[in-house]
């Protein structure tokens, strides 16, 4: 129940106060659900709504730096067409909702530059499966996030376009490679944003910012028009600020697309009908590799605090093993490197991309362009990738990862025999200084140490807050068999509702 | 053991990604780290597994060999920037 919410759009109020809770809301940091019903019961116009999204990223993107490119006037412009849909009845299920996308999207006509130099100026003629399935439920494109190059990195500070700050401390890194998508949403400058998680960089970036972050299975998402870094581990997600909210983007991205060879033709379950199933005698596995070492001691209590409101809901606990984790940084940094290399042999400036004047010579053409196209950390990772695949190395280091991998998708799948889910931290402390691990790739690898496994296996994982270290989020992170993203809901939406942590908003969102 | 900078430049050449000298120097000595990291991999047995190369251990999926689409030439050469007559222009190749 909303109080003080007039319909005289010069003067609705952007503080609501919530009946229940007597807590200030910004309206910025109402959910998807609620923004829906209000839209429905035309307490707010999607006008009104898209405004106001338009002046906070106004007030505040200039000391996020969360947005590369805006949509502001056709976005306006689609919000007016909105209305008239809303008030004739024949409104879609997310029409006059705005959302934002990471720049790794194509979308058509609208600039996508994958935080890169090389496609400062790309156009796509097309926009990607996931982007128009939003679209035709009405939902409108707000902008483009800004990402680490080409989705590489853990802290969104390798982007072209300049690092992404973190909210709740803006000399922190609100975590890569969507950190600008995880910021709009946690600043409330988007209520909803589309991400792409390889190696973490959707559940990273939720945790660092005390949102809710999801990867959905491998192959449950189109990958068509979504700009390839590492194409058996990328997937596209969702971060929002419930599970909830969650859920429901969930029902338009997810299917089968003849576009996307990759695709699998599976039921895509009514997952926000699903969300209150009970939890009672569910049993969870807690893999001990995750207690090894690295693990912050602060951080490690609030996860165990956060498994007694779960034992308090009815869920069992076990102690699991999954004995080749300690690999999965290993094995991923042969496997990403390898298959990006190959990705993005495509940039040499002739059909699209960044292409330098002057040059007579078609070798050095190429060279050229990718040496100024590309920023470090792609290019060591192009390296490594090329070295890795080379003769002489292949089987030592590409074939040999690639039997790890097998070996640890194995892991799970024995896990999973007796175990519903498997939960543990999301990441080994809570988010770190921009500048702090940049120079250092090993260290900055570390990060994903965490979230890099269910990447190589193809699970479905789930990030959500569960208590702050020092002043900043932490999450819980829920890794679930193939195609079980229900189970990653429900339990996250149980959890939400015995507890407040994504409710807590970044300090400055109070000040009026 | 630390990656020999001439080894940068041929993989580099391979990957036609080209460098100063202090480049060299720096890439050379971090990814002797990532390479120190990645032999890890080594600890481990793996005689008798497959390799996975789809996490999901599925093959390619086929479909009939019937033209879908069509051609958008115009549309998609808008990003280029050099073409002439649908050909896209490179610098000279053969004198």
């Amino acid at each position: 129940m909303l109080l003080n919410l007039k319909k005289d759009s010069t003067k609705f109020p952007r503080l609501l106060i919530d009946d229940i809770t007597k807590e200030v809301r910004l309206l910025e940091r109402y959910t998807l659900k609620n923004l829906v019903a209000m839209l429905r019961s035309r307490d707010i116009s999607s006008h009104e709504i898209l405004d106001m999204y338009m002046q906070r990223i106004s007030d505040h993107d200039t000391s996020l730096n969360c947005y590369i490119t805006l949509n502001k006037d056709a976005a306006l412009e689609k919000s007016i067409q909105a209305d008239k849909l809303i008030e004739s009845g024949d409104s879609l299920p997310l029409t006059g909702i705005p959302y934002a996308g990471k720049d790794i999207f194509c979308t058509q006509g609208i600039k996508t530059t994958c935080g890169s130099k090389m496609l400062e100026n790309f156009i796509p003629p097309y926009d990607a499966t996931v982007i128009s399935n939003l679209n035709n439920q009405g939902a409108i494109l707000m902008g483009k996030t800004n990402m680490d190059e080409f989705a590489m990195g853990s802290s969104n500070e390798t982007s072209y376009f300049g690092p992404v700050h973190n909210p709740w401390d803006l000399a922190r890194s609100p975590g890569g490679s969507s950190g600008g998508s995880a910021v709009a949403v946690a600043a409330g400058l988007a209520p909803i944003a589309l991400g792409t998680d390889t190696g973490g960089s959707i559940r990273q970036p939720a945790a660092f910012t005390g949102i809710t972050g999801l990867k959905p299975s491998y192959g449950r998402c189109s990958r068509y028009g979504m700009i390839a870094f590492a194409s058996s581990l990328d997937q596209a997600g969702i971060l929002a600020l419930t599970a909830e909210d969650t859920a429901i983007l969930l029902e338009s991205l997810a299917g089968f697309d003849p576009l996307d060879s990759t695709s699998v033709e599976t039921d895509v379950p009514k997952y926000s009908e699903l969300l209150n199933t009970s939890i009672k005698g569910k049993t969870i596995g807690i893999p001990k590799e995750f207690f090894d070492e690295g693990l912050d001691s602060a951080s490690e209590q609030l996860f165990f605090d956060a498994i007694k409101v779960y034992e308090s809901l009815g869920v069992q606990f076990k102690d699991i093993s999954l004995p080749h984790l300690s690999l999965s940084v290993p094995a991923y940094y042969v496997v990403a490197p390898a298959e990006c290399s190959s990705n993005l042999a495509r940039y040499d400036g002739i059909r699209y991309g960044y292409r330098h004047d002057g040059i007579k010579d078609l070798d050095d053409f190429y060279l050229t362009n990718r040496q100024i196209g590309f920023g470090a950390e792609v290019k060591r990772r192009i390296i490594t990738g090329t070295y890795v695949l080379s003769a002489g190395y292949y089987d030592a280091y590409y074939l040999k990862a690639q039997k790890v991998r097998q070996l640890i998708s194995q892991d799970f799948k024995e896990a999973f025999q007796n175990i519903d889910a498997i939960m543990g931290p999301t990441t080994q402390t809570p988010a770190f200084n921009i500048g702090e691990k940049i120079d250092d790739p090993v260290t900055m690898y570390m990060n994903d140490i965490y979230t890099i496994s269910a990447n190589l296996a193809g699970l479905p994982a789930i990030s959500h807050p569960c208590g702050f270290v020092k002043d900043l989020p932490f999450g819980l992170q829920i890794i679930a068999p193939h195609f079980a993203e229900t189970e990653l809901l429900n339990l996250t939406h149980l959890f939400q509702q015995e507890t407040n942590w994504h409710q807590k908003q970044p300090p400055d969102l109070n000040k009026i | 053991m630390t990656i020999k900078k001439s080894e940068i430049a041929y993989i580099s050449s391979l990957s036609k990604l080209k460098m100063e000298d202090a480049e060299m120097e720096n890439y050379s000595h971090q990814i002797s780290d990532i390479l120190k990291m990645i032999r890890q991999l080594e600890m481990v047995d793996t005689d008798d597994i497959e390799p996975m190369s789809h996490p999901l251990n599925m093959k390619q999926r086929l479909r009939v060999d019937v033209m879908t689409e069509e051609n958008h030439r115009e549309l998609y050469q808008k990003n280029a920037v050099e073409f002439e007559e649908g050909f896209y222009k490179v610098p000279k190749v053969i004198d």
